[in-house]
This record gives structure tokens, C-alpha cells and sequence, in this order.
């Protein structure tokens, strides 16, 4: 186990492509580290810089007390899954697995011993004499984890390791590979673009974009306290309603569209940076749990909007509706095909199943105000 | 064609008989072995009526005659003509020695080039076109030039000994140097056809399968025993596969080089087939060698075959 730690990390293509920016990242011993970011964003040359299979062009890496920088891939104690899995096909599940003690020289029956504890890990006993061939996406998977945790090393690097299976084996792989990594209690760095995946397995989240770490915290801080507008958009589904908006003279209030909210006191004092927007534009930013209810139950402040669409979930409504105001992209940070549909003044709210709200219909929603967000427009900085 | 048919007809009969559209398709069959019927007729009259005929002929009593032969009567007596004679016994071991010293040589070789030409990011086009020369070259051609090579006289290699002050050993002249001249020629020639093949197959493996490798811990060497040589298997059974069907029908090259001298030490099973028929007249025992060399093509391929599919059985069982 160790501690692996980047420090003004930069890899630039011989191409002058700069895949990653001045990372720096500390991960603890132990700790299960996602880094997450739409594509292209950096994270797997990152993931991959600290495996060894690509050069760092400026920075220091470390593992443990150690600059691993110019230290071979084999010499780092690191063990790695790939998106692909990357088995040797021409080798049964044993093998696959014990091929890395097999180069260690380690005795053979040793090597078995390790392999069959491993496959009882993973649920794999029974199909250590197939070939990957012969196995399922979810087995592959577990032989490609198994290959690396039995090597026992000091680091763990997983390059979207799920994105291979399909939608029910992800959620299911998912609480399995954080099983096993508290388990086995080793420093994990694990890359994915699914915010989802990158919520519930990391004990912290780095979010990426064009090279540059956004903001690296544990999943809750990232999900109510979004450093920038990026972050905010990113994390969270369905997304955060981000709308372009005024501050009234004297900050008690914001416009969005025709509307005007007041700010109740609390928001003014817990975000006092907006007192320097008085008059001007800031981005509004509402979690769709934000507008629970309808506005008539509760006293605060309401946002009205057209009710486009009822999603009756049971246990809340998702309610499509739309404002007339300007709604905010942040770049990459959508899904490319959905940019259409959220481009006008769209937004989400999950609503208590009981409240009267119809389609076609104008409905007024409650505003949850400890949870209002914002931003500058300019920076993309979140304002407080 | 004739496998469209077959299958349109076997679709037919799997399923449920109907009248209307059973009646269409045995039409439909009819046209198809009408359209067929020339390019069948053909191929019987010019594959496989000699095959049938040379093998009829190499149990048969060949009798010459003022204007033909004729064929009198069934006999073992041509291939225990052959059984009997040195010759033949010779040209076997010859050709089954020279297909593998030669498709060994090459594979090794081929192999190396490959997986230099695999490492290359700039150039390899011209390389490989380059490569390609000797291979795309006539084997005739490259006899003559082969032979222009080891010419006792006026010959680039005994000037080169020359130089070197080996001598002017006359390569074509002695059993050993005729075999050995004649396998770098052919060595010359096919290498590049294998290496062609095989970073086929290595372009084909898959990249991260090399990365797991490294992050396990193998070096250079280990990952070429223990990765590349296995996946590559199949395709090398492949290049085996063509080079030994090649190998065991050598003719042009010791015909034209040595005529299949010095003595008949260059004599492979189709030069021998060739000198008994067409210069000896020899009608009888010349188709036997014909039979009894396809026989031992056909061994060799079907016991290759089942090497090959028991490999390729095993990485999926």
C-alpha cells in the first residue's frame, strides 16, 4: 500500500496537443480516487501517465516516498485494468491471473494457492480452466481484476473498467469492485466518464476538463458546493437547472427571465460574494430536488413556470417545464445529442407525488433556497 | 455455383414442404445448374479427368505404341517400381528435407522482418514494396538469375570467394552445394511472402493485450515466447500451410538451375514424376510418382490441418 501523489503534472504530444495541465492530486493510502470528465478530457493519459505507459513531459509522480517518473511500468508496483480487459486469450482464467507471479519466479504451487484465493474473491473458482473466449463480459471483467489483485500491489489503476458491460451488470459490478477494493484496502485510481459511477464508488472526485482538474472533493461537497459552472453541470442527474440571471440592485433579490425571486436572508449571508453583482448578470443554478413542491404549500420564494411533461416515479414527479429565461451550457459537460432539447429555458424539478401539477398547465414551484447556486457568467466560478 | 444450388436445395428440404413455393425453388435449382452446367463441364474435362485418368494409369499396364499408349490391364507393378528404386526412395527424403529446412528458414527469417517492419512507424510502405520484388519475381527468372549467381565461371559468388580468398568453389557442381544454392534461392525468393503474412497477423494483436503484459512484469523476450508466438499461432499455420503445399511441388527451380543434378541429388518427387513421364516415356511408374506425391501432399496437409485445429480447439476449449 502507498500513497501516490502528482505534483504540476503536464503531458504535452509530440504533436503540441497538451493532454493534461499542471495535475496535481494527492491520493491517500487506501483511498478509491475517481477521476471523471467527459471525453477527452485527460483522464486516461493521467491514469495512464502514473501507470508508466506514457511519458510525463513536466511534473513529479510518486509513489509512496518514491519519483517513479522515469521508472519502468513493471518497477512502479502497480497493477492496472483495462476498458478492454486485455486478457491473454491463449490462457486459461488461471493463467490470465497467474502470469504475473509466474514472471516473478514465484514456486508454483504458491502461485496456485494465490490464484485460487483469488478466484473465491471474485466468484471465479469454477471457470479457472476456461479461456476468456469462453466467458461472459462480467467474468472477463472479474478475471481482469482478478489478474490484478493478486499481484497485491501498492497501487490500483482502472481505465473504465465497466463500460464494456451492459446497464445491469454495471450497477452490479459497480458495488462489487468497491467491495473489493475496501477489501483489499489498496490506493485506487479509477477513470470514468459516468458521473453516476464516479458518485457512488469514489471516496473522492477529481473532475476533469480539457486538461485541467476542476475540482477534486468528496462526492457530496462536489454535488452541493460545485466549485464552477463545469463541475455543476457535470455532477448530478438529472442535471442541475442552470439559468442566465440578474442581480437586483442591493442583492436581495435575482431576475430570471420575467421572474423575480427575493433571497431570503440566509442565502445573502451564506453567499455574501453576490453583494459585488449587484446589477449584474450571474448564472442561477437549481437542483431539480430544489423545487419540491408547489409554491401555494410552502412560503419562500417560487420560480412559474409551463409544465411540459409529468414523470410520475412513485416516490416524486419529474416535472419538465420551461421559463422564459435563457438557459446556460456548460461546455462538454452534456451529453452532445440532449443539447437540443435543453437549449430553450427547459428545466427538471422532482416534485412531491401529491402536488397538483398537470401538463399544458403554468405551475408554480416552491424554491428550496439553502440550495441556490451561483455563478459568475464571465469566470464560471461559483459565487459566495 | 454448383454449392448455391446445393444449399438453395438443402434449405428447401429442411423447410416445411409448400407447395406453390417448393415447386419455384426446384425451378429455380434447374436454372441453376443450367447456368452452372458449362463451368462444371470444363473443370471435369481439365481437372478432373487427368486427375482421375493419371491415377487410373498409375495402376494400370501402360503399353507404348507407333501412335499413343494404351492402357492393358490393372497392376501394382508401377508403384512397386517405385518402392524398389533408389530414385524415388531418394527424391521423398529430398523434397520432405528440402520443405523443411526451407519453410523453417523462412519462417524464422520472415518472422524477424516481420516484427521489424511492425516496430517501423516511418517507411514501411517502401520497405515492404521493396520486400516484395523477390516474391512477385517469376521463378524461372529468379532460376536464371540464380544460376547466373553460381556460374563456375563468370559467377558472382565464385568472384566474391574470389576476393576473399576462398577460392572458386563451384556451387552447382557437388550435391551439397546444388541442394544448398538451391534452397537460398528459393529462401530468397518466398521469405518475403512470409513475413508479408505474419505482420499481417501481428498488426491484427491487440494493443492493450501488450500493455497488460508490461504492467505484469514481462520483458522483451518474455512477451515474444510468451504473447506474440502464441497469438500469432494461426497465422503461422497458415504461412506454414501455403509454403509446405508450395515446397512439395518444387519443380521450376531445379529444372531450370540444375536440371536436377548434379546426378539426381536436386531430384525432387515432380522432377522425377516429370524426367519418367515426359523424357523416359516411362507412362506407368511416372503417374504413380504423379499419385503417390498428391497422396503425400494430402497426408501432410490433413495431418497439418488437425494440428492446426487442435490448436486453435484448445484456445477456445
Amino acid at each position: 500500500m502507498a500513497t501516490v501523489s502528482l505534483e504540476q503534472v503536464n503531458k504535452v504530444y509530440p504533436n503540441g496537443f497538451h493532454a493534461v495541465h499542471d495535475l496535481s492530486l494527492d491520493i491517500a493510502d487506501g483511498e478509491f480516487m475517481v477521476l471523471v470528465g467527459p471525453s477527452g478530457c485527460g483522464k486516461t493519459t493521467a491514469l495512464r501517465m502514473v501507470a508508466g505507459l506514457e511519458d510525463i513531459s513536466s511534473g513529479t509522480l510518486k509513489i509512496g516516498t518514491r519519483t517513479v517518473n522515469d521508472v519502468t511500468p513493471k518497477d512502479r508496483d502497480i497493477a492496472m485494468v483495462f476498458q478492454n480487459y486485455a486478457l491473454y486469450p491463449h490462457m486459461t482464467v488461471a493463467e490470465n491471473i497467474g502470469f504475473a507471479l509466474k514472471l516473478r519466479k514465484m514456486p508454483k504451487t504458491d502461485i496456485e494457492a494465490r490464484v485460487k484465493e483469488t478466484a473465491e474473491i471474485l466468484g471465479l473458482t469454477e471457470w479457472l480452466n476456461r479461456k476468456p473466449g469462453q466467458l461472459s463480459g462480467g467474468q472477463r471483467q472479474r478475471v481482469a481484476m482478478g489478474r490484478a489483485i493478486v499481484r497485491e500491489p501498492s497501487v490500483f489503476l482502472m481505465d473504465e473498467p465497466l463500460s464494456n458491460l451492459d446497464a445491469k451488470l454495471r450497477v452490479q459490478m459497480r458495488a462489487e469492485v468497491s467491495r473489493i477494493q475496501r477489501r483489499i484496502n489498496v490506493s485506487t485510481i479509477y477513470v470514468t466518464h459516468d458521473q453516476i459511477e464516479a458518485m457512488t464508488m469514489g471516496d473522492r472526485v477529481a473532475v476533469m476538463r480539457a486538461g485541467l482538474l476542476q475540482q477534486c472533493d468528496n462526492p457530496q461537497v462536489l454535488y452541493d458546493h460545485p466549485d464552477n459552472l463545469f463541475v455543476a453541470a457535470f455532477i448530478g442527474s438529472p442535471a442541475m437547472n442552470l439559468y442566465e440571471a440578474s442581480v437586483t440592485e442591493g442583492a436581495a433579490a435575482v431576475r430570471v427571465g420575467s421572474q423575480q425571486i427575493d433571497l431570503p436572508a440566509s442565502v445573502t449571508t451564506a453567499h455574501s460574494g453576490l453583494a459585488a453583482f449587484a446589477g449584474k448578470r450571474i448564472v442561477l443554478g437549481l437542483r431539480p430536488e430544489h423545487l419540491p413542491a408547489s409554491g401555494d404549500a410552502r412560503p419562500g420564494p417560487t420560480l412559474t413556470g409551463d409544465v411540459d411533461l409529468v414523470e410520475a416515479l412513485g416516490s416524486e414527479l419529474m416535472v419538465h417545464f420551461t421559463i422564459d429565461a435563457k438557459r446556460v451550457q456548460a461546455e462538454g459537460a452534456h451529453d452532445p445529442d440532449a443539447e437540443d432539447v435543453a437549449a430553450a429555458g427547459e428545466g427538471v424539478a422532482r416534485v412531491d407525488p401529491r402536488a397538483p401539477v398537470k401538463a399544458g398547465e403554468r405551475f408554480t414551484f416552491a424554491i428550496d433556497a439553502d440550495g441556490m447556486q451561483f455563478f459568475d457568467p464571465e469566470t464560471g466560478l461559483a459565487i459566495w | 455455383m454448383a454449392a448455391i444450388s446445393t444449399t438453395a436445395e438443402r434449405t428447401t428440404a429442411a423447410a416445411p414442404p409448400r407447395g406453390r413455393r417448393d415447386a419455384n425453388t426446384k425451378k429455380l435449382a434447374r436454372i441453376g445448374w443450367g447456368f452452372s452446367a458449362p463451368a462444371l463441364l470444363v473443370i471435369a474435362a481439365v481437372t478432373i479427368f487427368p486427375i482421375v485418368y493419371s491415377v487410373i494409369m498409375s495402376v494400370s499396364n501402360v503399353q507404348l505404341s507407333g501412335n499413343g499408349f494404351a492402357l492393358n490391364g490393372i497392376t501394382g507393378g508401377n508403384y512397386s517400381v517405385l518402392v524398389h528404386a533408389a530414385v524415388w526412395r531418394y527424391a521423398v527424403i529430398f523434397t520432405i528435407v528440402y520443405t523443411l529446412i526451407t519453410v523453417i528458414v523462412e519462417l524464422v527469417i520472415g518472422t524477424c522482418i516481420a516484427l521489424v517492419l511492425e516496430r517501423l512507424t516511418a517507411g514501411r510502405g517502401w520497405l515492404m514494396a521493396l520486400l516484395l520484388i523477390p516474391w512477385s519475381m517469376i521463378t524461372v527468372i529468379n532460376a536464371e538469375l540464380y544460376g547466373y549467381i553460381y556460374n563456375g565461371t563468370y559467377g558472382v559468388y565464385q568472384y566474391l570467394t574470389g576476393l576473399v580468398g576462398l577460392g572458386h568453389p563451384v556451387i552447382l557442381g557437388t550435391p551439397t552445394g546444388a541442394i544448398a544454392g538451391m534452397m537460398v534461392a528459393d529462401i530468397w525468393k518466398t521469405t518475403p511472402f512470409v513475413a508479408i503474412i505474419v505482420l499481417a497477423g501481428l498488426v491484427m494483436l491487440p494493443g492493450d493485450v501488450y500493455e497488460a503484459a508490461e504492467m505484469d512484469g514481462a520483458s522483451g523476450w518474455t512477451t515474444f515466447w510468451r504473447i506474440t508466438l502464441p497469438l500469432l499461432r494461426p497465422t503461422i499455420a497458415l504461412a506454414v500451410m501455403f509454403r509446405v503445399l508450395q515446397a512439395f511441388g518444387l519443380f521450376d527451380l531445379p529444372y531450370v538451375l540444375t536440371g536436377g543434378g548434379p546426378g539426381y541429388s536436386t531430384n525432387s518427387l515432380a522432377i522425377l514424376g516429370y524426367f519418367a513421364m515426359f523424357k523416359n516415356l516411362d507412362f506407368g511408374p511416372g503417374a504413380a510418382v504423379a499419385t503417390s506425391t498428391a497422396a503425400l501432399v494430402l497426408l501432410g496437409c490433413l495431418a497439418s490441418l488437425r494440428v492446426f485445429r487442435v490448436q486453435v480447439g484448445k484456445e477456445n476449449a
